[in-house]
C-alpha cells in the first residue's frame, strides 16, 4: 500500500544509484543459461561510467538476463551509429551532447569561441543534429532506440552575461529541440523526457568539467545514474498498468453523497474542490486511452447513479464500468470488478480517501497498487497524477484502446447470455453475428499484435515476451508467418484480439507465440483460429511451443479440451484430430486481402 | 583491520571482480591485468564517491597498487581520511 503523497515515480525521490552499487550489482550471479540483452550505447564521449550505470539499472530490469553493452569510438557519434549492426542488438541508446553537435560546443575541442566563429557553430550544429536524425531513423526501422537529447550546460561562449540568453543559444536550442521533436514522432523511437529529468537531475550539478578533460567523460557520477536509470527504463519500456478503480465520496467528488445529496457534492474551485475535477479530468485521460475505470463506492446505489450522471461530471458516466455501488465488503467490489475485467490484481490500481478501506482491499490483493487519495493536499494530489501517468503511460493509443470497455461491456453481455439457464452455447452463439476477420502476412509494423503478444497473459502460449529486435528478425525469415483476428458482433467490436506466429515447414506448422485478449473468451475464436491456419496453410500437423504458466490457466483448458488430457510441452495438434473435436463455429469468416 | 579498510577492499573487490579476497591487499597495475587506464579511473571514481575525497588526477601514477591508495587515504585501524585528500565539502 501506498499513500499518496509518498508515490512518486521510482527514483524521483529515492537517492541515486552510486558507482559502487553499480558494480556490485553487475557481479551478481547470473544463470548460464541466462538470454543475452545486448544495448548498444552510442555516444560520442568516453562511455566509462555510463556503461557501467546503464549495465546496473538494466540488470534491476531484466534481472534474469545477460547485459551486455558495447560502445563505438570516442568522439564519432554519427560513424558509431552508422556503424551499428542491427540484427546483433536488442536496442541502441543514443545519448547526444551538444559537443556531438559541434565539437566546439565542448571543451575539450579548442576551436575557437570568438563571436565571429559562433555563427558557423550554430550553422553545423544544424546540419550534424539533421544528419543523426537521419541515422536515428534508420536505426529505428529495425530495432527500437532510445535516445537523449543533450543534457549538459552549454558552454559560455555567447557575448551575453549569463543571466541573458543570446540569439545564437536559442539557435542551438532550437535545433535540440527540432531534433527530439522530429525523432519522438518517429515509430520505435523512445526519446527521454528532460523535464523529467530536469526534475531528478538538476542542471547544475551534470557537467563534471575534470571527468570532462582528463578522461573525455562530461557527466558527474550523480548525473550519470540518473540518466542511465531513465535509459533504461525506456528500454524496459515495461507494460502498463490496465484498470484503475475509485472510490466516490472524497475522492472523485468533495462531499459525502448520504448528507450533502447530489447537488451537494463538488469538484469545483467554488466548491473549494478543485483537486477533485483536476482528478476526474484526468481520469478521462486515462479512459480516452484505453484504460478501464470502474466504481467502488460504499453508498446508496440509486443516490450514486444519480450523481454519476450529472452533466458537469468531468468524467462521462460510460467510462466507468462496472458500477460497484452498495454497502457491502470494498475487497467483494474489487473481486467482482477484476473478474468482470477479466485481469489480474497487479495490473489494477485502487484509488480511495479512506486509509481503512484501502488497507483492507490491499490485506485483499497484496499484488495491487492500493493509495489513499490523498484529499486536500495539493502537491500529493500533482504527485498522484504524475504517479499514475507513469503507470498507465504508453507511447501509442490503438483503436482497440479506444472500444476496450465497450468489449468489456459486450462480453459481460454474452457471459450472461451464456449462462442463462437452461440456453445451450451453441444456440447463443448461432445468433450473436459474429465476424471474424483474419489477416496472415508478415506484417512487422504490426504494433498491435506486437503489443498483444507482450502483454497477454491468461490465453498465452508460454507466457514469453519479444524484444522488437526479436520480433522483427522473426519476421524477416521466409518460413515465417503471423495471423491475426479481430472480431465483431452484434454486441460490438473488438478489434485485433487474436496473433498467432510462427513458421511453415512444408504440411507443418511451428507456433512460436498464441495470444488471444481476455475480452474475447467464450466464443470459440481459438477454434477458428486453428481451422482457418489448417486451411489456408494447407497444413496437416500445428506444433505448438507450449509452456504452462501460472497465468495461462484459460490456454491450458482450451488445449485439456481439444486434447482430451493435459497439455505437455511441444503439444502438436493434427487436422484429423482437431476436426473430430471442433465444437460448431458460427462465425462468418472474412479475409483482409490488404496484407 | 579498519572500517575505512574493509570499505577500500570491498571497492577493490568490485572494481576487479576476478580477484580472490585474499589477492587484494596485495594488488597493483602490474599484478592485476585487468588494472588498465579505464579501470584506473573508475577506481577512482569510485573511492573519491564512497570516502567522499576528490583524489588529484597528478597523483593517479603513483597510486597504483592497493596499499599506495591505503596510504594516501591514511587508513590506519582508527584514522580517517590523510594528508593529500581533500574533503568534499
Amino acid at each position: 500500500m501506498i499513500e499518496g503523497r509518498n508515490g512518486n515515480a521510482r527514483g524521483l525521490l529515492g537517492n541515486s544509484m552510486n558507482l559502487l552499487g553499480a558494480l556490485e550489482i553487475l557481479k551478481r550471479p547470473i544463470s548460464a543459461a541466462a538470454i543475452g540483452r545486448d544495448v548498444f550505447l552510442a555516444c560520442g564521449f568516453t562511455p566509462l561510467h555510463l556503461k557501467t550505470f546503464l549495465a546496473a539499472h538494466l540488470r534491476l530490469c531484466f534481472p534474469n538476463d545477460r547485459i551486455e553493452i558495447k560502445t563505438g569510438l570516442y568522439g564519432d557519434l554519427a560513424g558509431n551509429l552508422e556503424r551499428v549492426q542491427p540484427s546483433s542488438h536488442s536496442a541502441v541508446c543514443v545519448v547526444v551532447e551538444w559537443a556531438d553537435l559541434d565539437p566546439r560546443l565542448g571543451i575539450r575541442a579548442l576551436g575557437g569561441w570568438r563571436s565571429a566563429d559562433i555563427p558557423g557553430i550554430v550553422e553545423s550544429a544544424r546540419r550534424q543534429s539533421e544528419r543523426l536524425t537521419h541515422l536515428v531513423r534508420q536505426l529505428a526501422e529495425n530495432m527500437p532506440v532510445c535516445v537523449s537529447p543533450p543534457t549538459l550546460p552549454l558552454p559560455p561562449l555567447f557575448t551575453t552575461r549569463g543571466g541573458q540568453a543570446h540569439h545564437d543559444e536559442c539557435q542551438l536550442r532550437e535545433i535540440a529541440a527540432s531534433l527530439a521533436a522530429s525523432l519522438s514522432a518517429c515509430r520505435r523511437v523512445r526519446l527521454l523526457n528532460l523535464q523529467r529529468l530536469d526534475e531528478i537531475s538538476p542542471l547544475g550539478r551534470r557537467f563534471d568539467a575534470r571527468a570532462e578533460i582528463t578522461s573525455g567523460f562530461p557527466y558527474t557520477l550523480e548525473h550519470t545514474s540518473r540518466l542511465a536509470e531513465l535509459l533504461a527504463g525506456l528500454i524496459q519500456d515495461s507494460p502498463p498498468k490496465k484498470g484503475l478503480i475509485t472510490d466516490l465520496d472524497d475522492t472523485l467528488w468533495a462531499g459525502i453523497l448520504g448528507e450533502v445529496g447530489v447537488e451537494g457534492i463538488a469538484w469545483d474551485m467554488a466548491g473549494h474542490a478543485h483537486l477533485h475535477g483536476l482528478y476526474q479530468q484526468f481520469l478521462a485521460s486515462l479512459a480516452s486511452a484505453g484504460v478501464l475505470l470502474a466504481v467502488a463506492s460504499k453508498n446508496d446505489r440509486a443516490l450514486g447513479e444519480q450523481a454519476l450522471g450529472r452533466s458537469d461530471l468531468l468524467l462521462s458516466k460510460d467510462s466507468l464500468f462496472p458500477l460497484e455501488i452498495h454497502w457491502g465488503p470494498k475487497s467483494e467490489s474489487v473481486r467482482r470488478i477484476l473478474k468482470e475485467w477479466n485481469i489480474a490484481p497487479d495490473d489494477v490500481v485502487f484509488i480511495d480517501d479512506s486509509p481503512m478501506e484501502v488497507a483492507e482491499v490491499h490485506a485483499a490483493f497484496p499484488e495491487m497498487d492500493c493509495v489513499v487519495f490523498p484529499q486536500g493536499d495539493h502537491q500529493a494530489i500533482w504527485d498522484l497524477l504524475k504517479r499514475l501517468r507513469d503507470g498507465f503511460g504508453k507511447g501509442l493509443v490503438s483503436p482497440e484502446d479506444e472500444i476496450r470497455l465497450g468489449s468489456i461491456r459486450a462480453a459481460s453481455t454474452i457471459n450472461d447470455g451464456l449462462n442463462e439457464g437452461g440456453l445451450r452455447a451453441d444456440d447463443f452463439l448461432r445468433h450473436v453475428e459474429a465476424t471474424i476477420t483474419f489477416s496472415l502476412g508478415t506484417d512487422a509494423h504490426d504494433q498491435r499484435a506486437f503489443e498483444l503478444i507482450n502483454k497477454t497473459n491468461q490465453f498465452n502460449l508460454n507466457g514469453r515476451r519479444l524484444s522488437e529486435s526479436e520480433w522483427l528478425s522473426f519476421l524477416k525469415d521466409p518460413a515465417a508467418f503471423l495471423l491475426t483476428a479481430s472480431y465483431e458482433d452484434k454486441y460490438g467490436l473488438l478489434g485485433k484480439i487474436a496473433v498467432i506466429l510462427g513458421k511453415i515447414e512444408g504440411h507443418k506448422l511451428h507456433v512460436r507465440s498464441w495470444v488471444m485478449s481476455c475480452r474475447a473468451f467464450s466464443r470459440r475464436i481459438e477454434q477458428q483460429c486453428l481451422k482457418y491456419l489448417f486451411e489456408k496453410l494447407d497444413a496437416e500437423e500445428i506444433v505448438f511451443d507450449y509452456e504452462a504458466t501460472a497465468r495461462n490457466g484459460p490456454l491450458q483448458e482450451f488445449f485439456a479440451e481439444l486434447l482430451g488430457g493435459p497439455a505437455a510441452p511441444d503439444l502438436s495438434v493434427h487436422k484429423s484430430g482437431f476436426s473430430a473435436r471442433v465444437p460448431a463455429l458460427f462465425h462468418r469468416v472474412v479475409e483482409d486481402v490488404n496484407v | 583491520m579498519s572500517e575505512q579498510e574493509d570499505r577500500l577492499v570491498r571497492v577493490f573487490a568490485s572494481v576487479f571482480p576476478a580477484l580472490k579476497p585474499e589477492q587484494i591487499r596485495a594488488a597493483s597495475a602490474e599484478t592485476v591485468a585487468e588494472w588498465d587506464s579505464l579501470a584506473a579511473v573508475t577506481l577512482v571514481a569510485v573511492i573519491q564517491q564512497e570516502f567522499g575525497v576528490e583524489i588529484d588526477p597528478l597523483d593517479l601514477p603513483e597510486l597504483s597498487s592497493f596499499e599506495a591508495l591505503r596510504t594516501h587515504l591514511g587508513l590506519t585501524s582508527d584514522a580517517g581520511p590523510g594528508r593529500d585528500v581533500t574533503t568534499n565539502p
